[in-house]
């Protein structure tokens, strides 16, 4: 346990963190109006938002009964974002069921 | 304002409570005062590589591998200011803390709803951000203060993020209502997971924006109708 060297580690992590979040905010201005950047900035989000849900979905054990267990929680958020359109609503209730069943709450 | 703005992010609540407590209960077992864990979630705000500071701090690691290792786990942020470029206002203090805030879950959510008309965009997202890192400080302590104690069962729910992903996918859906972004970022992960599977994220994402970049300026079609 040393303070010293966590501070440092801390101080450095933020800087890092800092640095890869800065980088477009300086290279580009908010006026400019290039197509190409138009473009890009437009679809990055659907693009990220694909690649994050794959990723998420990537740590799970698809042979396992986990794998089954996300499928079921994803099915359930799907159908009833698609419902409602309630974000907050939809996220409740995949996680509560992928919960429940986790804890193996049904089978008790 | 303060209250839709904390309306918007309870999605994010819920993924990052339990993440930051996890972080909490893992960072504890490190020995220091539980009040570091607040620090670096006050400091860094970066839950991975938060996660991945506890290995290394762990085995005593070198400042310079900190460095490096930190910047390539968050690199796919870098692309995240390019949609948010107009959104954050004029520089000083509100924008550095909205770049020092950009993280998966908070540009998710910027990117997808729309900010109600009677209110400053910028200032609609300072409140947003300020709420997503109190969400996970509060987690972050939580676990690291009493996470031994918690008697709170919280097996499996971090799914929140995965939800939360999703959820947010099927909004971009119907925003965008064309297949190609979500066709080629497909493709992109599929490639990705097969060269670096743990370390996927940005080679998935600098992928698609190639892959979306070259379509546009070789294929006539793609330039038309995106």
């Amino acid at each position: 346990m040393n303070i010293e060297y966590l501070l440092i580690v801390i101080a450095i992590m933020s800087a890092a963190t800092f640095a890869t979040r800065l980088p477009p905010f300086v290279l580009f201005s908010s006026r400019e109006q290039h197509p190409l950047l138009q473009f890009i900035a437009k679809y990055t989000p659907p693009m990220v938002m694909s690649v994050l849900v794959i990723y998420m979905l990537k740590s799970v054990d698809h042979l396992s009964a986990q794998g089954l267990y996300a499928a079921i929680a994803l099915a359930v958020t799907i159908a009833v974002h698609l419902w409602r359109r309630n974000a907050l609503m939809s996220i409740v209730a995949g996680t509560a069921t992928f919960m429940a069943c986790v804890q193996k709450i049904f089978f008790t | 304002m303060i209250r839709a703005a904390l309306k918007t992010t309870l999605p994010i609540f819920f993924g990052y409570l339990p993440l930051g407590i996890a972080f909490g209960l893992l960072f504890q077992e490190l020995g220091y005062p539980w009040y570091f864990a607040t620090l670096m979630g006050v400091c860094i705000y970066a839950g991975a590589a938060q996660f991945m500071a506890v290995g290394l701090l762990a085995t005593g690691v070198g400042f310079v591998e900190i460095a490096i290792a930190t910047f390539f786990l968050n690199s796919r942020h870098i692309f995240y200011g390019l949609a948010l470029l107009n959104g954050f206002g004029h520089w000083g203090f509100r924008k550095l803390y909205l770049i020092f805030g950009l993280t998966d879950e908070v540009y998710s959510l910027m990117t997808t709803i729309e900010v109600p008309q009677q209110y400053e965009q910028s200032k609609f997202y300072f409140w947003m951000t300020l709420f997503s890192q109190s969400y996970w400080i509060i987690g972050c302590t939580l676990g690291a203060w009493a996470g031994t104690q918690l008697a709170l069962n919280t097996q499996g729910m971090e799914f929140a993020a995965t939800a939360l992903f999703t959820v947010l996918l099927i909004e971009q859906w119907i925003k965008v209502r064309k297949p190609l972004p979500f066709v080629v970022a497909l493709i992109a992960s599929a490639i990705a997971l097969l060269l670096l599977a743990e370390h996927m994220l940005i080679l998935a994402i600098s992928l698609s924006l190639m892959m979306m970049m070259a379509l546009r300026l070789t294929n006539q079609k793609v330039r038309d109708e995106y």
